[in-house]
């Protein structure tokens, strides 16, 4: 086994919250925000319009209907305030998405964990001209990190920069790592 | 089977392909009856599904129906065995196999991370064995020879033995395969009985035989005022009930020792050096082979009563593992431990961690950091509204009670002191520590697991904080790891991001060397 375990200083380490962020396109939001209203409108379709089986709760139907529209103009506004502050980072080593705004979230994929890249894009996206880049790790478990709203020239150059650091890794990094 | 090429090699540039043993189809039939009615025992059985099948068809047309789905059974073997073949080229396995989709598969030395030799009883007289081999992939990408020759699967585990096992390969001073096979741990009788108290065993059997309940409800229904109960039940209502309580429990306690007896029975683990090997089973014989280099995090286990009674059982986790916490079972598990044998053991496999921390020890290493209080009164809240939720749910609507106001109150009074109670109990219970390239992060309410792992097998990370969280100034860091998630709540701002930090640069500069 070859373990490393060399002291760090922690006051010099390289600090994430000193990261530059660059944030994400601003056609995110308003892709993002049809996609919500479609999701919301079938949502509140189905409230309208599906029958009620007691004549009494009958007359009261268009409330809900009302309730799940007003909850769903929330979450198109707040959907689109969200989609406007997400950012992302890529470093030498790593790779840093940042989103959320009542609760916010920073992942950080270091890429030496990368296994593969898949680019992926529905046909709201593609109108809006954006992509996702989806990124896995080791271990079969699906999707580590998913990076929503670059554009397909920002999402290839990344991609392509990935795709030149996973070929420079060496053959196997998952199982080198002995302890 | 020549004795030149014992795993079908290339041989003269055409591969030499092998077959299952004949046997195998039986095997297969066998195993795969066993899996049915294993996986359907509790629903033909306890929901009387299978009563009312009987009734509504007669017992001539389901022999029949059974003697069709037999014959098929059997041809669906025989196409099975005839389409599956493999052998060895070089260090590569390649399995060819598929029904209707041909497939095949191919592992290479280089990506395997454990192997798996199985014995069920009934496999024995044949002397032939079910072997598996997972790839770093994970459990998904468990490939399994059902019904080969012992001899044949222990050269297969050779022949694919990783490379840093490879002698030369591992260490200058004693190559793994030179190196002898010395035993570290043997279980008791004594420690099969506790494990099996200790275990999730008795929870796990107790909801398997949960669909009986109705049955057995119906049955003593009809058959208890047949019964002359006056001469041997006790005449108190309360303590029948009492008495009744304490008889299932006993079962199942019983049950949990026999099933962890079936498990476990002759459990040994030898250390082979980089290979970590354990056996075991009463009829099931199983022998599982561990890579240290693969090994990504090892986990103590400890429930409530084995809290109690002081024992537990560590889980060594490699990549990819599927199911969470409740497929354990499948995973390399060393059982019946006291908390000195599991300190002796994690200390054992993680090798520069004994270095570290004083060997008596072991596991429990320095203290640990508890998270900010806050996180107990967030808990607090959130018990509380469950059990109001849940009692309101229950009392008034599932089982509507009329309760008088001073039931009630207390009612009230009560369940803010259980939220509280067991808001406390978790955040006790939850904890890390860093101890120089490792962290230990523990976590629980009544039982308790602790992770522990090397700071470099961290596969990415999630600093998160709520409105809340950022007024109150912490985090919190979800950590992916090859067995999971493993989330620190409620840091301190300031901790959460210098732990994060020094987390990203163990593990990026790890790779780096």
């Amino acid at each position: 086994m070859t373990f490393t375990n060399a002291s760090l200083d922690p006051q010099n380490l390289p600090a994430l919250a000193e990261a530059p962020l660059e944030p994400v396109s601003p056609r995110l939001a308003p892709c993002q925000a049809v996609l919500r209203s479609l999701h919301w409108l079938l949502l509140t379709g189905l409230a309208a319009l599906v029958p009620f089986m007691i004549a009494d709760i009958a007359a009261w139907q268009p409330w809900p209907a009302v309730a799940v529209a007003l909850l769903g103009a929330s979450g198109i506004v707040l959907g689109w305030l969200e989609a406007r502050r997400r950012a992302y980072g890529l470093r030498q080593h790593d790779l840093i998405y940042r989103r959320g705004l009542l609760v916010q979230s920073t992942q950080v994929l270091p890429l030496a964990r990368l296994q593969h890249i898949e680019t992926t894009s529905n046909p709201v996206e593609r109108a809006f001209g954006l992509v996702r880049l989806v990124c896995f790790t080791a271990g079969g478990r699906g999707a580590d990190m998913v990076l929503e709203g670059l554009t397909a020239d920002r999402a290839a150059a990344i991609r392509q920069h990935l795709l030149a650091r996973l070929e420079s890794a060496e053959p196997e990094p998952t199982g080198a790592d002995a302890p | 089977m020549s004795e030149a090429s014992p795993l079908g090699e290339r041989q003269g540039g055409e591969l030499k392909w092998q077959r299952l043993s004949p046997w195998a189809v039986l095997l297969l039939l066998l195993s795969g009856s066993a899996s049915l009615l294993r996986q359907h025992m509790p629903l033909v059985l306890g929901a009387g599904a299978g009563l009312a099948l009987v009734e509504r068809l007669g017992l001539r047309e389901l022999a029949l129906g059974g003697a069709v789905l037999l014959i098929l059974a059997v041809l669906i073997s025989l196409l099975y065995y005839r389409r599956f073949r493999y052998c060895c080229d070089g260090d590569v396995l390649i399995v060819q196999k598929g029904l209707l989709e041909h497939r095949e598969f191919k592992v290479a030395a280089r990506h395997v991370q454990s192997i798996v030799i199985r014995q069920p009883v009934y496999m024995r007289p044949f002397g032939l064995v079910l072997w598996e081999v997972e790839t770093l992939a994970g459990e998904a990408s468990r490939i399994a020879l059902p019904g080969i020759r012992r001899e044949r699967a222990e050269a297969l585990e050779r022949e694919l033995r990783p490379p840093e096992q490879w002698p030369g390969v591992a260490s200058e001073s004693a190559p793994a395969a030179e190196r002898q096979v010395v035993p570290c741990f043997a279980i008791s009788g004594k420690a099969i009985v506790l494990h099996g108290l200790a275990s999730r065993s008795i929870y796990l059997i107790a909801a398997m035989l949960s669909p009986l309940v109705r049955p057995l409800e119906r049955w003593l229904h009809d058959r208890l005022p047949q019964l002359d109960l006056d001469t041997w039940m006790p005449g108190s209502p309360l303590l029948a009930v009492l008495v009744g309580l304490l008889a299932a429990l006993t079962l199942l306690a019983l049950l949990a020792i026999l099933a962890a007896w079936w498990r476990f029975h002759g459990f040994v683990l030898l250390d082979a050096g980089e290979r970590q090997i354990q056996r075991s089973g009463l009829f099931h014989r199983q022998e599982q082979t561990l890579s240290l280099a693969r090994l990504q995090v090892v986990e103590w286990v400890q429930t409530g009563l084995g809290r109690l009674l002081g024992r537990g059982y560590l889980v060594c986790h490699q990549y990819g593992a599927l199911g969470g916490d409740a497929g354990e079972s499948r995973r390399f598990l060393v059982p019946g431990l006291s908390e000195a044998q599991g300190a002796a053991l994690t200390a054992h496999f993680w090798q520069t961690y004994s270095r570290q921390s004083d060997s008596r020890q072991g596991a429990a290493g320095q203290p640990l950091r508890r998270v900010d209080p806050s996180y107990r009164r967030v808990l607090f809240l959130r018990y509380l509204l469950l059990l109001a939720g849940g009692a309101v749910l229950v009392l008034g609507v599932l089982i509507p009670l009329e309760l008088s106001w001073p039931a009630w109150s207390g009612l009230a009074a009560v369940l803010p002191l259980l939220a509280a109670v067991l808001a406390h109990w978790r955040w006790i219970a939850t904890g890390w520590a860093q101890e120089q390239g490792f962290l230990r992060v523990r976590r629980g309410v009544v039982g308790q697991r602790t992770g522990i792992f090397p700071m470099q097998h961290l596969i990415s990370l999630r600093l998160q904080q709520s409105w809340l969280q950022r007024r109150r100034g912490v985090a919190t860091l979800h950590l992916e790891l090859a067995n999971g998630r493993q989330t620190l709540p409620y840091l301190k701002e300031d901790d959460a991001r210098r732990l994060a930090d020094t987390l990203l640069f163990t593990a990026e500069s790890a790779q780096l060397v």
